[in-house]
Order: C-alpha cells, then sequence, then structure tokens
C-alpha cells in the first residue's frame, strides 16, 4: 500500500498501474491479414498485393521472386491472362484497376533480361522423381513446383517442343515467341528438370507404367480431341475446325482459300477471337463471329459474358470483326456439300422451371446470310486414347483442390473440364505439386487458405491519393502483322508508380495510423516484425476497444473481433 | 524555427531518461529500453492508463500534443476532462511536471510558472490547457490576461464544444443548433440558440506572435502548428477540435472521421494566423454538405427530423454558417494540393504522403 502525505505528489507516469484494457467490453481490435481481392481473383494463386508492397520499396527483384513463389511465368501470363485479378482489384470502385498484368509482364521481362535465379536449389541427388506428361503451362508449371519443393521433374511432351498451346495455338501477336521461349528455356534449364520430346503417352508410354517408375504421376495433356459439331444434324464436307486452322497456320503460314471470302465464326472462347483476327488480317472479305454470349456491359451478366480476354475483344472490333452476340446458328445452307449461307438466332440464357439456366432460342427472330466458310469454335476434350479409366466422361473431375484422381496420380490444366486459361493450368501445378510433396513426406494435404477477402468497403479510402491507371500504347490497327505484338510494354517508371497506386487491400502498409491516432497510447510500434508480420502490436493493457483504429486504418488489416474470441 | 533547445543538454538528458531517439547522431542514445512500451520512438507525455471514455478526441490531441511539445515542457491544466481523467490521485498520466488549480485560471497559473522559469534562467516551455469551458467561458480574462502581458506560453484549449466534465452543459463554443443537457431541442427550441462564439478573432484581436486552429483528423497538421508554436518566443495560442463521442452522441470509432467531416464542410475551419492576419488556410478540396457532418452525431439527431418543419431551417441555418466560413477565410481549394483537406490524409507505404519529398 502507498503510504500518502500531506505534501506527496504524483508520480509522473504512474497511471500505467491502472489497467484500462479491463473497459474493453465487448469488441477488441486484432490485426488480420484477409486476401487482397486480386490474390483470391487470381487463379494461379499469385499474392499480388505482396509483390506490389516490394515495388513499393524499390526492390524489383525480390518483388519477381516473391511472384514466381507462385508463378513461374509471369512475362507469359502478362501478355495472356485474362486477368480476373483487374476485374476483382479493389482500386476499380476508386479511379480504375491497377494494371496488374501490365506489371507482371515488366516483371517477368526484366528476370529474363537480368538473368534473375529462380529461388530453387538443385535438388538432391537421392531426391524423388515426379513424372509429368505434357509440356504445356500446366506440367511446366508442376516441374518448376516440384523442383522448387526439393524434389525432380521429368516431363513427356508428345511434340517436338515444349510449350503446349502457348507455342502451338497462340498466335505472336500476342505472345511472341521470344518472350515465351525466354520464360520456358530458364524455367526447363533448372537443375532436376528432364524434358523428353516425342514421347506420347498412349503411344511410348502408360500411365501404369509411369506409376510403377515414379514417385508421383502429374497428368497435363490438355485437350486435343475437337468436340463434335453439326448444325441439325448437317457437317460440311470441307469443315475445318477452329484450332485446327489456328495450329495449321502457325506451323505453315496458310489458310484455305475459302477464308478469302465471308467467314462466319461459331463459338466464344479465345481460339474463336485468335482465328478471326487471323482470317480478318489474311484478307477476308468480312468475317463475323456469332456467339452465344453476351458482349461485356452494364446489361450482361457475369456469367454470360463472353469469355476472352477483354482488351482481345476491344482490339478485334478495332480491327473490323463483326460480332453477334446472343445468338445461334441454326441452320446451313449448303450448295451440295459446300456451304453458301447460314440461318442466324437469337437466344439467351434463361433459367428454367428448375432454376437452371439454358438456352431458349426466340422464334421469329431468324435470318439468313451468304458466307463462304463456316468456323466452328466450340471447344475440345480430352483425347481418350491413353487415359481408359482414368476419365470421367470427356474430362478429369477431381474431387479435391490438388487434382488428386488416384492414389498419386494428379490430373491438372485444361484436361479438367473447367479450366481454360493458363494461369488456372499454372495454379493447377502448383497445387498438384504442393500435395504430392506433403504426401512424399508423410504428411496430409496442405491446408486450403480460408482466409477472409478484403473487398473494399473494408478498406479507409480516405487515405490514398487519386491516382490514374497507366496507360499502355498499342500498335495501331493498320501497323498489326502476323508477328508484331499488339500491346506495348511498360518501362521501369511507369512500373514503379503502377505499383504506389495498390491499397495494399488486407495486409498492413505502416502507415502509422493507428499509431498516431490510438487516444489511449495502446498501438506500440516495433523496430523487428511483431509475430503477424507488422511493425504495430495492441498492448492490451490498456486498449479500452474504442475502434477508432480500425475505422481508421486504410487496409482493413485492423478488424474488431468479439471480446470473448 | 530549429525547436529551440535542441542542442541544450537538458534536453538530452530528458530524451535519455524517456527513452527517444536522439536528436543528432552527437547526442548518445538513450539506454537500452526495457519494454516494448520505453522503446517508443516518440515521447510519452500523456501516458497509458488515464480514464478518459472511449475513443476521447480530447485525450487523443492532448497525446498528440505533448509528443510534440515534450519532453522540455511544464503544464498548467484547467479544471475539466483532461485534468480529471488524467490524475485520479494518486496517479497521474503525465510524464512533465504539470499544476492543476481551478477553472478559470490555468492561463494565470501558466504565467506564473513562465515568470519562475525566467527568474530561474530556465527555458522550459509553459504549456497552458482547458477546455472550451475553461478557455471561451470562464478562463477567458485569465487567457486574455495573459496574452496581453505578453508571457512565453504556448496555450491549448481542446475544444469538445461543451462543458464534458460535469455532464454536457453548452458553454459558449457549443455550435447553433446543438443539443446539450442545459440547451436540450424540443418544442421550444432545436438546441442551442446562440452561435459558436468566433474565439480565433479575439484572440488574434491580442496581437500575438501565433494563434491556429487544428484538427485531431489532421495529426501531422496539427504537430506541426505545435512545433512551429514551440520555437516562438511570446504568447501562441492553439484551438484543437476533439470530438466527444459521449457529449455529440456518436460512435467511440468515429471520432476521426466526426472530426475530418467537420473540416471538410467547413465548420470548423482550420486556419494560423500571425500577429493577428491571416498566413495559412487548410483548403477544402470539395466541400462536403454539412449534413454528412451532423448525421453522424446525436446531439444534432433533431436537425434529421422529418416530421419537424424547423429542421431543414436549421439545417440550411449550418449550411449557411460553414458557406460563410469558406467565403470568409477563402477556404475553397484550387484543385489537387497535397496540403488540402483531403490531400493531408494520404498516406502511403511507410507514412504519411504530405510533407514528404
Ligand atoms: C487459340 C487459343 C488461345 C488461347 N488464348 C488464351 C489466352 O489468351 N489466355 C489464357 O489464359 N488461355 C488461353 N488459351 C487457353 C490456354 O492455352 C490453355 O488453358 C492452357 O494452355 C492449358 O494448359 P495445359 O498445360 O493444361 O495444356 P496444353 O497447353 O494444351 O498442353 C498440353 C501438352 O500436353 C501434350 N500432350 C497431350 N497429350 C499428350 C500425351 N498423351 N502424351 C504426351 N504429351 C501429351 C500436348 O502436346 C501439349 O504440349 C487459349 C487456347 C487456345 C486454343
Ligand atoms: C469555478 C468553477 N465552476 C464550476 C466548476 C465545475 N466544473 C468542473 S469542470 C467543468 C466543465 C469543464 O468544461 P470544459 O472546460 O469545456 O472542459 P471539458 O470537461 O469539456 O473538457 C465545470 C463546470 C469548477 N470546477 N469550478
Ligand atoms: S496470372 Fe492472371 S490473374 Fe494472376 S496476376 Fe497474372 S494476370 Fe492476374
Ligand atoms: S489495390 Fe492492390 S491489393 Fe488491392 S485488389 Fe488491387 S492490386 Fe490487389
Ligand atoms: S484506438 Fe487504441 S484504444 Fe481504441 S481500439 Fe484501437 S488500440 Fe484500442
Ligand atoms: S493503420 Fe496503418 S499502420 Fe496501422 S495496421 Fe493499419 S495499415 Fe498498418
Ligand atoms: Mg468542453
Amino acid at each position: 500500500m502507498v503510504q500518502l502525505t500531506r505534501g506527496t505528489w504524483a508520480q509522473a507516469g504512474t497511471s500505467l498501474d491502472f489497467k484500462t484494457g479491463n473497459w474493453r467490453s465487448t469488441q477488441r481490435p486484432v490485426h488480420v491479414h484477409a486476401k487482397a481481392a486480386c490474390h483470391a481473383a487470381c487463379p494461379a494463386g499469385e499474392d499480388q498485393q505482396a509483390w506490389f508492397a516490394l515495388l513499393q520499396e524499390q526492390k524489383v527483384q525480390d518483388a519477381w521472386v516473391s511472384l514466381v513463389h507462385a508463378n513461374p511465368m509471369p512475362g507469359v501470363t502478362g501478355r495472356v491472362c485474362p486477368h480476373p485479378c483487374e476485374t476483382a482489384c479493389n482500386r476499380t470502385g476508386v479511379d480504375g484497376a491497377l494494371a496488374i498484368h501490365n506489371v507482371e509482364r515488366w516483371l517477368g521481362d526484366e528476370a529474363v533480361r537480368l538473368g534473375w535465379d529462380y529461388p530453387v536449389e538443385p535438388p538432391a541427388a537421392n531426391a524423388p522423381t515426379v513424372a509429368i506428361v505434357g509440356a504445356g503451362p500446366g506440367g511446366i508449371s508442376a516441374a518448376y513446383h516440384c523442383v522448387r519443393l526439393g524434389m525432380k521433374a521429368e516431363i513427356f511432351e508428345a511434340l517436338p517442343e515444349a510449350g503446349g498451346l502457348l507455342r502451338s495455338a497462340i498466335p505472336p501477336t500476342r505472345l511472341p515467341r521470344n518472350a515465351l521461349d525466354g520464360e520456358l528455356n530458364r524455367i526447363l534449364d533448372l537443375p532436376g528438370i528432364t524434358l523428353n520430346t516425342r514421347q506420347r503417352l498412349g503411344r511410348d508410354l502408360t500411365i501404369d507404367g509411369l506409376r510403377a517408375q515414379f514417385a508421383a504421376v502429374l497428368l497435363s495433356p490438355g485437350c486435343e480431341l475437337p468436340k463434335h459439331w453439326s448444325v441439325k444434324g448437317a457437317v460440311p464436307a470441307d469443315l475445318h475446325e477452329g484450332l485446327q486452322l489456328l495450329r495449321d497456320f502457325m506451323d505453315h503460314g496458310a489458310l484455305p482459300d475459302a477464308a478469302k471470302g465471308d467467314v462466319i465464326v461459331h463459338g466464344g472462347g479465345n481460339t474463336a477471337m485468335d482465328i478471326c483476327r487471323i482470317m480478318k488480317r489474311a484478307g477476308a472479305k468480312s468475317v463475323t463471329l456469332i456467339t452465344a454470349s453476351g458482349l461485356p456491359g452494364p446489361g450482361t451478366a457475369p456469367d454470360d459474358i463472353i469469355n476472352v480476354v477483354p482488351r482481345e475483344l476491344e482490339e478485334a472490333q478495332e480491327e473490323g470483326i463483326e460480332i453477334i452476340d446472343h445468338a445461334t446458328v441454326s441452320r446451313l445452307i449448303m450448295k451440295g456439300s459446300r456451304v453458301t449461307g447460314v440461318e442466324i438466332v437469337s437466344l439467351k440464357k434463361e433459367a428454367g422451371k428448375d432454376g437452371r439456366k439454358r438456352r431458349v432460342e426466340f422464334e421469329g427472330t431468324e435470318r439468313v446470310v451468304s458466307v463462304d466458310m463456316v468456323v466452328p469454335c466450340v471447344g475440345e476434350q480430352v483425347e481418350p486414347e491413353a487415359f481408359e479409366g482414368y476419365l470421367d466422361g470427356a474430362y478429369f473431375w477431381p474431387d479435391n483442390p490438388f487434382g488428386r484422381i488416384a492414389d498419386r496420380v494428379f490430373a491438372i490444366g485444361d484436361a479438367r473440364g473447367n479450366r481454360g486459361t493458363v494461369a488456372a493450368a499454372i495454379g493447377d501445378g502448383r497445387l498438384a505439386a504442393e500435395a504430392v510433396a506433403a504426401e512424399l513426406s508423410g504428411e496430409a494435404d496442405p491446408f486450403a487458405d480460408e482466409r477472409p477477402v478484403m473487398e473494399l468497403d473494408g478498406l479507409n479510402t480516405a487515405y490514398y491519393a487519386g491516382s490514374s491507371r497507366a496507360r499502355v500504347a498499342k500498335l495501331p490497327v493498320s501497323e498489326r502483322t502476323f508477328e508484331a505484338e499488339i500491346e506495348g510494354p511498360i518501362s521501369r517508371s511507369e512500373a514503379l508508380a503502377e505499383a504506389q497506386r495498390c491499397l495494399s487491400c488486407g495486409n498492413c502498409l505502416a502507415c502509422d495510423n493507428c499509431w498516431t491516432m490510438c487516444p489511449d497510447n495502446a498501438v506500440i510500434k516495433t523496430t523487428e516484425l511483431a509475430m503477424d508480420g507488422s511493425h504495430y502490436v495492441f498492448d492490451y493493457d490498456y486498449c479500452k476497444g474504442c475502434g477508432l483504429c480500425v475505422q481508421e486504418c486504410p487496409t482493413g488489416y485492423i478488424q474488431s473481433v468479439p471480446e470473448t474470441a | 524555427m530549429a525547436p529551440r533547445s535542441d542542442t541544450s543538454k537538458r534536453l538530452s538528458e530528458l530524451r535519455m531518461k524517456h527513452g527517444r531517439p536522439p536528436a543528432s547522431p552527437l547526442e548518445p542514445k538513450a539506454e537500452k529500453a526495457e519494454t516494448l512500451r520505453e522503446a517508443q520512438p516518440r515521447f510519452r507525455g500523456l501516458e497509458s492508463g488515464h480514464r478518459a471514455c472511449q475513443g476521447c478526441g480530447e485525450a487523443l490531441a492532448a497525446r498528440l500534443v505533448m509528443e510534440s511539445a515534450g519532453p522540455d515542457v511544464m503544464v498548467a491544466n484547467a479544471t475539466g476532462c483532461l485534468e480529471v481523467f488524467s490524475t485520479p490521485w494518486p496517479q497521474s498520466a503525465w510524464r512533465v511536471p504539470w499544476i492543476h488549480s481551478l477553472f478559470e485560471n490555468s492561463a494565470a497559473v501558466a504565467s506564473g510558472m513562465e515568470a519562475a522559469m525566467k527568474a530561474k534562467g530556465k527555458n522550459t516551455k509553459v504549456l497552458s490547457f482547458g477546455g472550451d469551458g475553461g478557455t471561451y467561458d470562464i478562463g477567458f480574462q485569465a487567457l486574455s490576461g495573459m496574452l496581453e502581458r505578453h508571457h512565453n506560453v504556448l496555450y491549448v484549449t481542446y475544444d469538445n464544444e461543451a462543458y464534458m466534465n460535469t455532464g454536457i452543459q453548452r458553454s459558449s463554443s457549443t455550435p447553433h443548433a446543438a443539443t446539450t443537457t442545459t440547451s436540450p431541442a424540443g418544442k421550444e427550441r432545436m438546441g442551442k440558440r446562440h452561435l459558436k462564439k468566433d474565439l480565433l478573432s479575439i484572440i488574434a484581436a491580442h496581437h500575438i506572435p501565433y494563434a491556429a486552429s487544428a484538427s485531431v483528423a489532421y495529426p501531422a497538421d496539427l504537430q506541426r502548428k505545435v512545433r512551429y508554436a514551440m520555437g516562438v518566443e511570446g504568447p501562441t495560442f492553439l484551438v484543437i477540435h476533439s470530438p466527444c463521442p459521449l457529449g455529440w452522441r456518436h460512435d467511440s470509432a468515429l471520432t476521426v472521421e466526426v472530426a475530418r467531416r467537420a473540416v471538410q464542410c467547413g465548420l470548423f475551419p482550420l486556419v494560423e494566423l500571425e500577429r493577428g492576419a491571416l498566413t495559412n488556410i487548410m483548403p477544402i478540396r470539395e466541400p462536403r454538405p454539412v449534413a454528412d457532418y451532423l448525421e453522424l452525431q446525436g446531439r444534432f439527431a433533431h436537425l434529421f427530423r422529418k416530421d419537424d418543419y424547423r429542421a431543414q431551417e436549421e439545417l440550411d441555418h449550418l449550411q449557411a454558417l460553414a458557406d460563410h466560413n469558406i467565403e470568409t477565410y477563402g477556404l475553397k481549394g484550387e484543385g489537387l494540393d497535397p496540403m488540402d483537406s483531403t490531400g493531408m490524409s494520404h498516406v502511403r507505404r511507410g507514412g504519411p504522403l504530405a510533407g514528404r519529398s
């Protein structure tokens, strides 16, 4: 007990004896590192917030290292990914999404230019070896992640070269081959990766053979078998299916003669878009895309928007491709076995009795146009030959995020029916490799990241200065060829300025707001990293739970939780 | 002007004692701090453990003032919330010499302290603190005398716009139309009938070297003003808008948001005056309607009653007062300004944006 005499005065700072923390009744502030919206949307699993944070500190190489922790091919995805990250980016609701794909591409190109080392160690001599079928983006990613996780990878590819559709189908105007090879070869050269070309599963190898010989088998064969296409049973004799046309054009640069006239392309994906543009550039009189989906716009439901890279659509329209959306080909008009015209009918996805959406054709909207060629682009499925017993219908349908379809057999990429992007194939490759690594070291499957997503309404936007998105130069339509890349690069200074626009959604940016504004001095700043990776600690001895720091944290990193938790 | 005593031996001793980082590479580093709290890279003049309400704007303001004024200061503090919540006997949240005497005489006590320091040949700066009641009302003549006698004192009034410590009675600083226990909104009146006293103009008429208004919503601006005043020889004055969640009836989490909106709508202009002349203002980038500010607070809830014809009239009256402030002080900003009411909030990785090159 303190003895108080008349002349006594209170000692400086003695209020610390009184723990106001016990005033907190219902809520307490905590640090919560939520997923940034971009990260949650990236099929490759990149944490863009993390690498933008490093760029904000001018740590360019560190940013790339952080990025390739998830995606070894930023130079490729930065060029071809439909970037759902940008659609999800919280800055969309402020003054325009971050130009994520442009900065990603720049990082990828810088790494190639400057020869930065991938963050992998050579695997041990006795490390387990994983067999990978297919050297498309899925297979390449899987091989890279196997090595990153200390295993060896042996790839078996049917074609003479690696790359999958990146090489055989995506036009160089979107993915120049030197950009592809620059990145791809650096991965294939990593210690522990062996590429065997001209090795076709089904012809030269079997799954069971691989299972017997290797620690695990990862299947990334993509989809090679065109889906059957006919219009009410009719098929033209000289049918050219879109992907095949594209592949032939990539191989020997020629298109059939009919492609000089009026062409109709039927479908709605990347293949349709690419073949439209190539035929137009090669001199077709007119090219019209008929798609059942809708064009992006305020009236179009997100699940109804045509599934292509948004800027490709824009560019195609600039180049004079006609698009008839919400429509299908309802009849072929033939002269003998040759198509001379098509009947088109409007349609839309409508909810049926069971609530599920299906396509309804609207009677009375039929119109006929004359054409010289119809090119179906309605998709492909897995070539079943090598995969009897593993396929489930046309595709693999694993019931787990890692792609496991049998003991130590995994399916990744397009061969899983609901994929369809390079980024998704890359993400699958990583997840499968992680599951294999865990399994081989006797551990359970890795935990799924179930952190909440930080949306715009969780941020305090009063603290962010306005700045507009970097604008990137594009080749004018008149200068577009079959080779020259259409979208230009961004410069170092533009990339670093763009990084400054990142709102750091869900993660502390060390702004000091909480430290500056707590009326109770209950936020403590530390030089060392605190346990949660920030530089701030709540002193719950004194925090009264007012919630002010929660409100004034720009990034949503401080959240209020019930006191009992 | 550089802080006066930066090189003084006393200041470096105090820095050592309080674990503050050295001001220059030549100054010895503080001995190793024992705890995270002691290792804070700032001076904690008003420590934790004080009994202010959750989200108290006044506690925040005083903490910010002490951080940039200390450690070589002493404080005279008028009766009021700040005095009561910081010093429940036998404890004190202050880490500087601190004297409390009466509600009405903080400036007079500070005058005496300053004279005593002068007699002892010390240049420790004296701060004088009071609430709005203790400043606009009962302590006003002591303040006026202190300014007139030109004491080297920084007077800070924590303006929470009512007598909060005794239960939310109106003061001459309570804004027009606010409900308090002595100006209740009801059949007779829509809250306080009279206007908020324009104290800053009265202070300016004393012709003192420096007088300014600040807000807890703009800590960097507030602390710059404190540092500036600390460097001035002679009387200086600062009024800090300090929301009171209890008296204004808003959520304790919204203290800074409420303060920010007060500035952004023009009802609480942030200005600086030297020798009575307006020398600086914080421009408002895009003035917000006063309703944005008022709607967050229960003390103005009666202005949003759809069934009372007087409500709209009073809202319009408050809007006119805000517009008048914007007009009088020329607060309307022109284009983007990093130091305006929007730019001053901006942060980037590692801290505030304003003032960084
Ligand atoms: C024209 C076109 C444009 C596209 N544009 C884009 C775009 O802009 N953005 C985007 O994200 N996605 C795009 N895509 C989709 C993207 O290319 C695929 O999602 C991605 O390539 C899938 O990768 P994968 O590894 O699963 O398969 P693939 O890339 O198809 O690779 C499979 C590989 O496996 C090999 N293989 C197959 N069977 C066997 C076997 N039995 N034995 C051994 N090897 C075998 C194949 O030769 C091939 O190299 C486009 C697709 C097309 C067709
Ligand atoms: C002469 C005198 N009259 C009345 C009081 C009672 N009293 C104590 S604090 C206070 C109000 C203080 O209001 P303000 O100065 O605005 O400070 P706040 O509590 O709002 O911070 C009053 C009326 C007193 N202490 N002395
Ligand atoms: S891979 Fe695609 S979704 Fe992921 S960051 Fe790159 S552009 Fe965005
Ligand atoms: S602002 Fe940054 S962290 Fe937030 S969603 Fe956009 S890219 Fe991701
Ligand atoms: S501002 Fe301070 S007292 Fe209020 S909740 Fe945050 S840490 Fe606690
Ligand atoms: S307020 Fe700023 S420093 Fe504090 S946790 Fe949030 S982002 Fe980090
Ligand atoms: Mg008061």
